[in-house]
């Protein structure tokens, strides 16, 4: 067994060691309930990460989608009281069109996709404050529970959001594995030169990664905002950070090409588990993204293939 | 003063320096001549210290020395000006010619700007420019940075006691008859300070610049020839002589093309660059090569039939239609296959399956509503593996674990199952063993039989005209003559290498 063939099985042997390692130091920690409760838990960071994998597969990144959610659910808030749950398509179209103006303005006007993002998050987290006025806003609880009760649920020891997860983790795996999107986004995350080579429209599938990442940042903001009954301009900051850290623990690295959205759902696991093992390590909240910051640098530094990049900037 | 002994470099696959023996009088003008591939640019590297040889000893004024790098090199006298040119554009001249050895002007750690442009005016002398030092690199000319760059080297002077041998990589490569005058005049002048070695695909201009030739072919030094013995038609012969075997190339597979049906027609086309006036037709079932030194403008012609450059002036028509408005997937839709010569670049993708990359030019066609008819792709790669004898485990061996010979099969059968009559090859038998070459002049004839148009930038001379209908030749972006190629009535090298050189 060499470390080549090893490199594949890192993230879920990763979870494992980690999983065990809490479990020993609390076996409470190992109780269905319990497990499956951190998974809940996880969910809207999940589905962050699972957008921000299509940006990462290609070897772009998108910084916007923290931004995003925090908008989505001012939006989310402000509106479900006239659209009902004609909000949650509002939603999903406004992430997706934001996402398609980054991959427009990275494409097109060839603005690497790093500062794109940033400044199409500065829009969104601009917009957010202008929309609440700078202040929480709140969901009408009984319309809450009538329009989006079901997403927040449990269904037997399970919480409702593990299902909607999987289904969008079944969608997303589909796309990158079945279709003709999924296959050009491989091929430009591999060799985009070569896929531009064979007459891949390689800019209009890089937008639509774009646009794909910004409406999952959506989705993401939207469950947010129906597990808190509102939104805030504020209040999914700390999100990215971690959301990055799924992908790349998962196994996608920044050059894109291999990996995917299985690698996320593991990386997302191991994310889960590292923030509650603080817990029971007892390093408090405003320390978790130092913890986060370093294991971020770690799992650049180990998963990066040198020699694809000629200088680092 | 300057000798090499029997020096051998290998890498995978490639003997590249075999047995090289080398040297350079002081004083002396040496030329270095020969094709592509023959192993010019790897005496160059193990000379200026860039590759470290396998075998044999490098000796400076008789002594045994090793270089760990080029600045090592540097130290002992050896400079490089280069064909790609090295200065930094938004450096100062003078800040470009002692980049590395700033030290001698600095004092607690700051640069002393009046000492250094006083040195640098003296460098700047040694080659005649009269220019202020303290000049931007970017807003010089091409030969003003040429001579920058000699400038740059010459400092070495100063810096080391021995003798200094200057290597010149193509160094007129884009200068004027003018500014190629005024630079071989400088060498000549120069020579009481340095041996230099002179490379150029310009055989004219090696004969009028050097005392000695060597001449190369295969990685060996076949010949060397004094400045009086030269002879242009003969050092061309020991270039290329190799002899060329009929059956290699599949000649007696070669068939008459049809003239009635124009794939390609350029007429009077210019391109972005230097390429000019370009007419051409390609017919169906017909093989054209190119034929042209480097930057010449070959890939260019290629890359515009493939959308990828858009031309300035003239029409390029395709199958009958103009091309305004082509690009990439245009062109993959009317039928245009490109193979490119970076293969591991823009031939396949590593990372994917033999049959995600043979699928990857034409997946519309295999799939349905977005979804990709999974089965249907791998039996498709399934039967160009067999027919192609692609050695390959299965249709799910990743292709950047395949040979180079089996990539570019893979390649080539991207474009031949997805029916593209327009083949644009790029030095497509480059980096492949014997075996593997000879597979792929078996794909060219194949594709002629079926009615395929191929254009072809061909690795070596000898394979363009082996494989050719049409042979054109291309210098300086324009195309100097076209030779009918049928058996028989092959053109000869020397007959080609006086309109390309």
């Amino acid at each position: 067994m060499n470390f080549q063939r090893l490199k594949p099985h890192f993230p879920w042997i990763t979870l494992m060691i980690l999983t065990s390692c809490v479990g020993v130091y609390d076996p409470n920690f190992l109780r269905p309930a319990n497990l499956l409760a951190l998974a809940g838990d996880i969910v809207p960071l999940f589905i962050m990460a699972l957008g921000l994998t299509f940006a990462i597969f290609i070897g772009g990144i998108d910084l916007s989608a923290q931004s995003m959610a925090n908008m989505i659910t001012v939006v989310a808030s402000v509106y479900l009281a006239s659209l009902g749950v004609g909000v949650a398509v509002l939603c999903i179209l406004v992430g997706a069109l934001l996402g398609t103006v980054s991959g427009y303005v990275t494409t097109r006007l060839k603005v690497p996709s790093f500062i794109t993002t940033l400044a199409v998050g500065g829009v969104c987290l601009s917009a957010a404050q202008w929309l609440s006025g700078n202040r929480a806003v709140n969901m009408d609880a009984t319309q809450r529970d009538a329009v989006f009760g079901w997403m927040i649920g449990r269904t037997g020891i399970v919480p409702n959001e593990l299902f909607i997860a999987a289904g969008l983790l079944a969608i997303c795996l589909f796309v990158e594995r079945r279709t003709v999107l999924g296959r050009a986004l491989k091929a430009i995350g591999a060799g985009e030169l070569a896929a531009a080579a064979s007459g891949v429209r390689v800019a209009r599938y890089k937008i639509a990664a774009f646009a794909i990442s910004g409406g999952l940042a959506a989705v993401a903001g939207l469950l947010f905002a129906v597990k808190l009954s509102g939104g805030a301009p504020s209040i999914a900051n700390g999100f990215l950070l971690p959301a990055i850290v799924a992908v790349l623990v998962g196994g996608t690295p920044l050059t894109g090409g291999v990996g995917g959205v299985l690698n996320t759902a593991i990386g997302t696991l191991i994310v889960a588990v590292i923030r509650a093992s603080m817990l029971y390590y007892g390093i408090a909240a405003t320390q978790q993204q130092m913890v986060f910051g370093v294991v971020l640098i770690l799992a650049i530094a180990l998963s990066i293939d040198r020699s694809k990049l000629r200088t680092v900037k | 003063m300057y000798e090499l002994k029997s020096v051998d470099k290998k890498f995978p696959g490639v003997h590249a320096l075999k047995s090289v023996d080398f040297h350079v009088n002081r004083g002396e003008i040496v030329g270095l001549v020969g094709e592509n591939g023959a192993g010019k640019s790897t005496l160059m590297k193990v000379i200026y210290g860039a590759y470290q040889p396998d075998a044999g000893t490098i000796m400076i004024g008789g002594k045994a020395v090793r270089f760990a790098g080029p600045r090592q090199a540097m130290e002992q006298g050896i400079g490089m000006v280069f064909q790609e040119q090295s200065l930094i554009a938004n450096l100062t001249i003078m800040e470009n010619i002692f980049l590395g050895y700033e030290a001698q002007f600095q004092r607690w750690g700051v640069i002393n700007w009046i000492a250094m442009a006083a040195a640098a005016r003296k460098q700047l002398a040694k080659v005649k420019l009269d220019i202020d030092p303290a000049t931007i690199t970017s807003r010089l000319s091409f030969a003003q940075r040429q001579l920058v760059e000699l400038a740059k080297v010459l400092a070495l002077e100063e810096r080391i006691d021995g003798d200094l041998v200057i290597l010149l990589d193509e160094p007129t490569s884009v200068l004027s008859k003018d500014e190629v005058t005024l630079l071989f005049k400088l060498v000549r002048e120069l020579t009481s300070r340095a041996s230099f070695i002179f490379v150029s695909h310009r055989m004219d201009e090696v004969l009028d610049l050097s005392d000695r030739i060597y001449v190369m072919k295969d990685g060996a030094v076949v010949d060397v020839v004094t400045r009086e013995a030269a002879r242009i038609g003969t050092i061309q012969q020991k270039m290329v002589g190799r002899s060329v075997d009929k059956q290699y190339y599949r000649e007696q597979r070669q068939k008459p093309f049809d003239p009635g049906r124009v794939l390609v027609e350029f007429d009077k086309v210019s391109l972005p660059g230097r390429v000019r006036d370009i007419s051409l037709r390609l017919h169906a079932g017909e093989v054209l090569c190119l034929v042209g030194t480097e930057g010449a403008g070959r890939e260019s012609i290629l890359r515009a039939t493939f959308g990828m450059l858009t031309p300035v002036a003239g029409t390029v028509t395709i199958k009958g239609k103009s091309s305004v408005g082509l690009n990439q997937p245009r062109a993959v839709a009317r039928g245009v296959g490109y193979v490119p010569r970076e293969r591991k670049v823009e031939g396949i993708v590593a990372g994917m399956t033999v049959y995600e990359n043979m699928t990857l030019s034409q997946m519309g066609r295999y799939s349905s509503g977005g979804v990709l008819r999974v089965g249907q792709e791998r039996a498709l790669a399934r039967d160009w593996i067999a027919r192609l004898s692609i050695k390959a485990h299965s249709e799910f061996a990743d292709c950047g674990n395949l040979s180079g010979g089996n990539q570019q099969k893979v390649v080539l059968a991207k474009w031949r199952s997805g029916g593209s009559d327009i083949m644009l090859l790029d030095h497509p038998t480059r980096g492949l063993d014997i075996g593997a070459k000879e597979d792929v002049y078996e794909m060219i004839r194949d594709m002629s039989d079926d009615g395929v148009g191929v254009v072809l930038v061909a690795d070596t001379l000898e394979e363009a005209i082996g494989l050719s209908h049409t042979i054109i030749a291309v210098k300086d972006g324009q195309i100097r003559k076209q030779f009918d190629s049928t058996p028989g009535h092959k053109p000869s090298l020397v007959e080609l290498l006086q309109y390309m050189i």
